[in-house]
């Protein structure tokens, strides 16, 4: 399904400038417990470890710039928000070892991995069932690249991975250190392949469409579904980037391409965005929201979190989209022909006279919760052997095995962004699933 | 509208969990949501959501019944006019007599039926649900003219709380409300809804024309006896195909003419409201039915068991229960192979109920409710039948 936002942002990169102050934000390393490592006021270089993970102290999360600790943030129950570090001019750099590409082929699965653990850039990549951060002690079955977009708003992956071929040519074949399996690179139709050519042990697969083509779940789905007790890593395009930069260069990479996008965004300033990983999100939106309360979102409008305040563009982050909050109260709305409006079904007068506009979204909810009640809209927009509303339905009936039946496990909560955008009934879909695919893991299944 | 925006607002403490009105919450929702679109905004992914909500849904659909309505007030009026002789009566007297007699049975079922709604909205303290707006106005066009307004309101009373809110209000009914309310009052009180007399409003029997009888096509083609002719005999009861699809004939307020019935159809379809699937699956069954029948027809048994789909559509209420009764998405199969099964099914029972029941001709009423009960089951079989297709496919890959 084609949802026609107004906002995307134009195939051009612009560099800004490193901010004098960058973080590490230890929350988005989800299933880490950390030990913090460092104390304010304390000189550290680029890639010397902040923290570790209590359960995996090889794990380690390091410091994205060299300079002095200015504050460790903390929130909730002394939770760690950020590790703000301001950077010194010289900015000194662990070496991690450079390797050319060829001899990546000759590294040890234990030498890939000890350098993405010792980095934390094994967050990068994400394990199948349950997406969370891949675990070490896991051998895959198979490695998924994703090196496709089709939420809205995020990078362009020809124009993210410009001038870096190589890094992303680098992480392929670090990938194929990683697995026994085969590696799988999901491209768009007509996207360039990459160099060298794929090997015995890449294929190269291609899909198109519009959203969700580009989720990962589909592609799985389509290559090699995971079942029951096969686990698979999945790791982004973008992200392989960051993990080949290490590999080559040897030491931890500072920058990456992200898109800015959304309606919430001035018309110029909609485009792709090289800044430093650890930026704050003022530095990078800054001048460039149009005036009044917007949502700034990590990610994509359908499937993104939105940003705290005070967060910044951390390792995970590919895109920003910004959108107005959408508080206005249309009188007599469910009366109104609806001219200005965006619908996917075909109810309003704009889904008649307008077919190629695009729309100015906001975060508005467009009515209010309801029981579910209409059927088989869902799965228009779900493009797997996958009957959502059944699926839906039994997992808030807390039936796990029919939930499993149903392929509960082959998804991830981002899946079912889009059936939540069009259902009527307004229900949350993303977090239904997020509750289901918990309780599963509980189950140990 | 800023000034009553800020009057609405300025009233919402009063309705808030601290304030002395606070169990009339549902009324003052429904009403605030009615004038105005809520602000509300998005707590998490999806940032954005589609405009189409089940408010808008529901309208939709009311509007999709709209075009029935005002033919079935047309109708009645022109029922009553022919019926009594009354002269030099033109459309707007049509219109007039119409909605003297339609229009106070509407307003009965949505009183009655709104303030069930909105009492059990505040007992069991959820909000006014969107989908009473469409019974309501489904249930009178099910109704013949004649029917007493006492009937509408129980009727609907019994649609609303045992159709409905007893199984926890829309979305969770098993039976389609207005479709319940109607056979209440089918079984409860036979002689206002059957037969011959009550499908025109006549003033007094003595007056009618001569050779009125009020009967129904189906009525009519049911017993023509074996070895005479159906067309004849329709013809002769001035039922030729074009005047029973026009719909200028006695019969429940809405149901008559298949023209605005497919205008309503044209309106859930492309609005991509109402399940095209079940509509179609319906007409399919229709036609199955109908032809297997055919196949028993002959000289020695009615000519109304081989009658063409054709006819069966333009009689009776098949064409409105397929495309506003059976397309409740509550009460149908949610699967779309299930849509299409349910749809079927509905159609080839119709027809089944029609021919086989010697004791009344029409059976659409029955046959949606009956496919209601059966529906999960169908999708419970879909869902196996999906489950085995997912199994073969993962197994494709190989094991682990």
């Amino acid at each position: 399904m084609d949802i026609r936002l107004a906002g995307a942002p134009a195939p051009e990169v612009h560099s800004l400038p490193d901010p004098p102050v960058v973080a590490l934000y230890p929350p988005e390393f989800d299933g880490v417990r950390p030990r913090l490592l460092v104390e304010e006021g304390a000189e550290v270089r680029r890639g010397d470890p902040l923290i570790e993970d209590k359960r995996n102290p090889a794990l380690k999360l390091a410091a994205p710039a060299g300079g002095r600790v200015l504050a460790v943030r903390r929130g909730e129950r002394r939770a760690i928000l950020a590790i703000e570090i301001e950077r010194s001019d010289r900015e000194e750099t662990v070496d991690f070892g450079a390797h050319s590409i060829e001899s990546i082929d000759a590294l040890s699965r234990e030498a890939v991995l000890e350098r993405l653990l010792r980095t934390g850039l094994l967050a990068l990549i994400r394990q199948r069932p349950f997406s969370h951060m891949a675990d070490p002690e896991n051998r895959p079955a198979a490695i998924f690249v994703n090196g496709m977009n089709t939420a809205p708003f995020t990078p362009d992956l020809a124009v993210a991975l410009e001038g870096r071929e190589a890094a992303f040519a680098a992480g392929l074949r670090a990938m194929a250190r990683l697995t026994d399996g085969l590696v799988h690179l999901c491209l768009a139709e007509g996207a360039p392949a990459p160099e060298p050519p794929p090997g015995e042990r890449l294929r190269v697969h291609r899909f198109s469409g519009p959203h969700p083509a580009g989720n990962t779940s589909v592609h799985i789905h389509h290559i090699d579904p995971i079942r029951e007790g096969r686990k698979v890593w999945t790791v982004r395009g973008e992200d392989l980037v960051l993990i080949g930069e290490l590999l080559l260069g040897g030491a931890l990479p500072t920058h990456r391409v992200i898109a800015l996008g959304g309606p919430g965004v001035r018309e110029s300033e909609r485009r792709h965005l090289r800044v430093r990983i650890g930026s704050p999100l003022g530095a990078v939106l800054e001048g460039r929201m149009v005036p009044g309360e917007t949502r700034a979102i990590a990610g994509d409008a359908l499937s993104g979190r939105a940003f705290a305040a005070d967060e910044g563009i951390g390792w995970r982050d590919t895109a920003v989209t910004v959108v107005p909050e959408g508080r206005e109260r249309a009188f007599l709305g469910w009366l109104m022909p609806g001219w200005r409006q965006f619908s996917h079904s075909r109810t309003f007068l704009s889904a008649w006279l307008g077919r190629n506009r695009r729309w100015d979204h906001t975060t508005n909810l467009h009515g209010s919760p309801r029981a579910m009640i209409l059927t088989g809209l869902y799965d228009r927009v779900m493009p797997m052997r996958i009957l959502t509303d059944f699926l839906v339905r039994a997992v808030l009936a807390h039936d796990v095995d029919e939930a499993v039946r149903l392929g509960l496990l082959e998804t991830d909560p981002e899946d079912f962004a889009l059936p939540a955008f069009l259902c009527p009934s307004k229900t949350d879909l993303p977090g239904i699933i997020r509750a289901g695919l918990a309780e599963a893991e509980a189950e140990g299944l | 509208m800023k000034f009553l925006l800020h009057w609405i607002e300025r009233a919402r403490p009063w309705f808030g969990p601290e304030g002395r009105l606070r169990r009339f919450f549902p009324i003052y929702e429904a009403g605030e949501t009615f004038l105005f679109t809520p602000a509300s905004v998005t707590r998490g992914a999806p940032h954005v959501r589609d405009a189409l909500d089940i408010k808008r849904t529901m309208i939709t659909v009311a509007v999709a019944l709209v075009p029935c309505l005002l033919f079935g007030i047309f109708n009645a009026g022109y029922q009553y006019n022919t019926a009594n002789q009354v002269a030099d009566a033109g459309f707007l007297a049509h219109v007039f007599q119409g909605a003297w007699i339609v229009l106070p049975i509407v307003l009965v079922s949505y009183a009655v039926g709104g303030a069930w709604e909105v009492l059990f909205a505040m007992v069991r303290k959820h909000e006014i649900n969107e989908g009473f707006l469409v019974t309501g106005l489904l249930f009178p066009l099910t109704l013949p003219p004649t029917i007493p307004l006492w009937q509408v309101a129980v009727g609907i009373s019994f649609g609303i709380v045992l159709g409905k809110e007893i199984f926890g209000g829309t979305g969770f009914n098993v039976l389609n409300p207005a479709l319940t309310a109607r056979a209440f009052l089918f079984f409860a009180y036979p002689a206002q809804i059957t037969g011959d007399r009550v499908w025109t409003v006549v003033r007094d029997r003595a007056e009618t024309v001569a050779g009125f009888t009020g009967a129904t096509p189906l009525a009519v083609a049911a017993d023509v006896p074996a070895g005479a002719s159906l067309g004849e005999a329709l013809r002769e009861a001035g039922f030729a195909w074009s005047d029973m699809a026009g719909g200028l004939i006695g019969g429940s307020i809405g149901e008559t003419s298949l023209i605005p019935i497919a205008l309503g159809a044209l309106i859930l379809v492309a609005g991509g409201v109402g399940a095209w699937r079940i509509m179609a699956g319906g007409l399919l069954g229709l036609a199955a039915a109908s032809g297997l029948f055919g196949l028993f027809a002959g000289e020695a048994v009615r000519p109304f068991v081989g009658m063409g789909p054709h006819l069966h559509l333009a009689m009776g209420s098949v064409a409105f229960g397929l495309v506003f009764m059976a397309t409740d998405p509550v009460s149908a199969a949610a699967s779309n192979p299930g849509k299409w099964i349910y749809g079927f099914l509905i159609g080839a029972l119709v027809v089944t109920v029609r021919v086989a029941n010697p004791a009344f001709p029409e059976g659409v009423m029955l046959s949606i409710l009956f496919m209601n009960v059966m529906a999960p089951l169908i999708d419970h079989a879909v869902l196996q039948a999906h489950l085995r297709a997912r199994h073969r496919y993962l197994a494709g890959f190989g094991h682990a």
